[in-house]
């Protein structure tokens, strides 16, 4: 019983990943470097490693990419938000763990975000042999500090709120 | 927001700032910038700078007249030529690259190119 509720919530959560991706994906870039995305979906991971675990994230992560995938119809996407989203998933995972004590999930969340810009950089980077790309990586990075923090406010406000009712329900690890 | 927090995003900022300052210096800095003599439209010469070439002089004779082009630190000029206005030589030294040395009596024509310039794209990703 508790593991379906689980199943239920982890799919809600992919369900507003997507619902999030794709709304970003039709917003028109609010910064001035082309190519930075605000990371909405960035945030269903950020609250499944914390409300559940770093597992559940990891799939949570990797479901969403896929079905994103076959949402918007760009196969290539696929290399950039699949390798971004498992390696900031991993990031955001090790910082949580272990440096919890340090950094609030802004500071996560952030890294998660940094991670993420650093990979796609490098795919595509790999993907298109031209290493000259990593002369973009800097203003990328300098956004993910504000994406990054709006994120990590906002699954702040979120893991309190959904703690109580995930707790209400009992499913939460 | 706890203090790591704060520290983390100021690390972030400095650091990316320099990064963004060193890349821009780089992006200026055209790694393959050369000099390109052409005579007649046909490029006859390409010299790379070198600090080994500074100061160097060389002639350039062909069947239209006669040139010596000097090139300094990341620079050259024309300093002697047998056209009747010396404008090549009153020019003065050229250094960034799309700048160019014409010599109109004697056909020829100096031009800074970067390696990096001639096409608009360099990479599509979608």
């Amino acid at each position: 019983m508790k593991n379906t509720r689980k199943l239920i919530f982890l799919s809600l959560l992919v369900a507003i990943g997507l619902g999030l991706g794709l709304v970003e994906s039709m917003m028109p870039l609010p910064f001035v470097a082309p190519g930075a995305k605000l990371g909405l979906s960035n945030m269903v991971i950020l609250i499944t490693l914390v409300v559940f675990s770093p597992k559940d994230a990891f799939v949570v992560g990797i479901l969403k990419s896929i079905v994103l995938t076959l949402v918007t119809g760009s196969v290539t996407s696929l290399f950039y938000s699949l390798s971004g989203s498992v390696l900031s998933c991993l990031a955001m995972t090790i910082v949580y763990k272990y440096f919890s004590n340090i950094f609030s999930s802004i500071g996560v969340s952030i890294f998660g975000a940094m991670t993420h810009n650093f990979v796609q950089v490098l795919v595509a980077c790999l993907m298109m042999n031209n290493f000259r790309i990593f002369s973009y990586l800097p203003i990328l990075q300098l956004t993910s500090i504000f994406t990054g923090y709006f994120v990590g406010l906002t699954s702040k406000y979120a893991v309190n709120n959904l703690r109580k009712s995930f707790n209400k329900f009992d499913v939460s690890h | 927001m706890t203090r790591g927090d704060k520290i983390l995003i100021a690390i972030i900022i400095i650091v990316n700032v320099a990064a963004l300052f060193f890349v821009k210096n780089l992006a200026f800095n055209y790694e393959n910038k050369y000099i390109s003599i052409q005579v007649n439209g046909e490029e006859i010469k390409k010299i790379t700078f070198d600090s080994n070439m500074v100061g160097k002089q060389i002639p350039i004779e062909t069947e239209y007249g006669y040139n010596l082009i000097e090139i300094g630190d990341e620079k050259v000029r024309v300093i002697e030529a047998d056209c009747p206005d010396q404008l090549d030589v009153k020019q003065g030294y050229i250094s960034r690259v799309g700048e160019v040395i014409v010599c109109l009596p004697n056909k020829l024509v100096i031009e800074i190119k970067g390696g990096n310039i001639e096409t608009d794209i360099d990479g599509l990703s979608r």
